[in-house]
């Protein structure tokens, strides 16, 4: 329980970094390191249809 | 973000643009997500009004996280309007997970649960399309702002929408780490009276 404690605020702790990040920089800057998780994380996928639905609950 | 110019060029007319949620320009460079999103809505809004909500809402103006899928309400359509952009979806490679017919795709829709289209061969990144099936989501299609990435533009909910949906409803790790980073990011820009009211919405249909 201390543990997820602990890890959210650390997690809250970074979206206020990233955020302040990203208003103090240029657009171009930060959506390049962002895009490397987005595209990343689609590339990286090879689930079936039928897996992909199953794992949405069938929607 | 240009909402940090308005604010250092005493841009006030920028500024109450932004509040009222009419608009905002991000110079970001395109994720696959962008992408998928504006080549899937160039069709969409053909043919109808549309409105991006949740997770992509935040990721556009900049969240720190990966997702597969957009989520996107369309007010409710009939079957020879649903037909034609199903055609020009086809016809620019998008096929629906969900089912092969038009005539299933429809009916899922119309029995109020959503659609997923993706392109052909592929599974993610998909735009989960549902008909707006209750007051929110009417609120949610008649207060938008606009997100102008570069010459493309794209229709999202109110970030104030936003916000309320993933703090008093969703209530995820995600979700809230989402509101916050709006929250944030738009700090200034956005009317905390209209957060609680559509709040207090959220919780007479989904308590």
């Amino acid at each position: 329980m201390k543990f997820t404690a602990e890890n959210q605020k650390e997690r809250m702790k970074f979206v206020d970094f990233w955020s302040k990040y990203v208003l103090e920089h240029d657009d171009k800057v930060w959506s390049k390191q962002q895009n490397i998780i987005i595209n990343a994380g689609l590339k990286n996928n090879k689930m079936t249809k039928e897996q992909y639905l199953k794992m949405k609950g069938g929607i | 973000m240009k909402t940090k110019e308005y604010l250092k060029n005493g841009g006030l007319s920028d500024v109450v643009k932004f509040v009222s949620g009419n608009s905002i320009e991000v110079g970001r460079e395109l994720s696959v997500l962008d992408k998928f999103a504006v080549d899937f809505t160039a069709i969409l809004k053909k043919y109808t009004e549309y409105v991006i909500v949740s997770g992509y809402v935040s990721i556009v103006l900049g969240r720190s996280r990966a997702s597969e899928d957009i989520d996107v309400i369309i007010p409710r359509i009939d079957f020879e309007t649903f037909l034609k952009l199903y055609e020009e979806l086809k016809k620019a490679h998008f096929y629906c997970i969900n089912a092969l017919l038009p005539e299933d795709i429809f009916e899922y829709l119309s029995e109020k649960t959503s659609v997923r289209f993706a392109k052909e061969s592929t599974v993610i990144p998909n735009m989960e399309v549902k008909f707006a099936k209750n007051r929110i989501d009417e609120l949610t299609l008649n207060n938008t702002l606009r997100v102008k990435l570069g010459k493309n533009e794209l229709i999202v909910s109110h970030l104030e929408m936003q916000i309320a949906f993933k703090e008093s409803v969703l209530k995820s790790p995600k979700d809230l780490e989402d509101a916050r980073h709006i929250r944030n990011i738009a700090e200034g820009y956005f009317d905390e009276e209209l957060i609680e009211k559509y709040k207090c919405e959220l919780n007479e249909i989904y308590s």
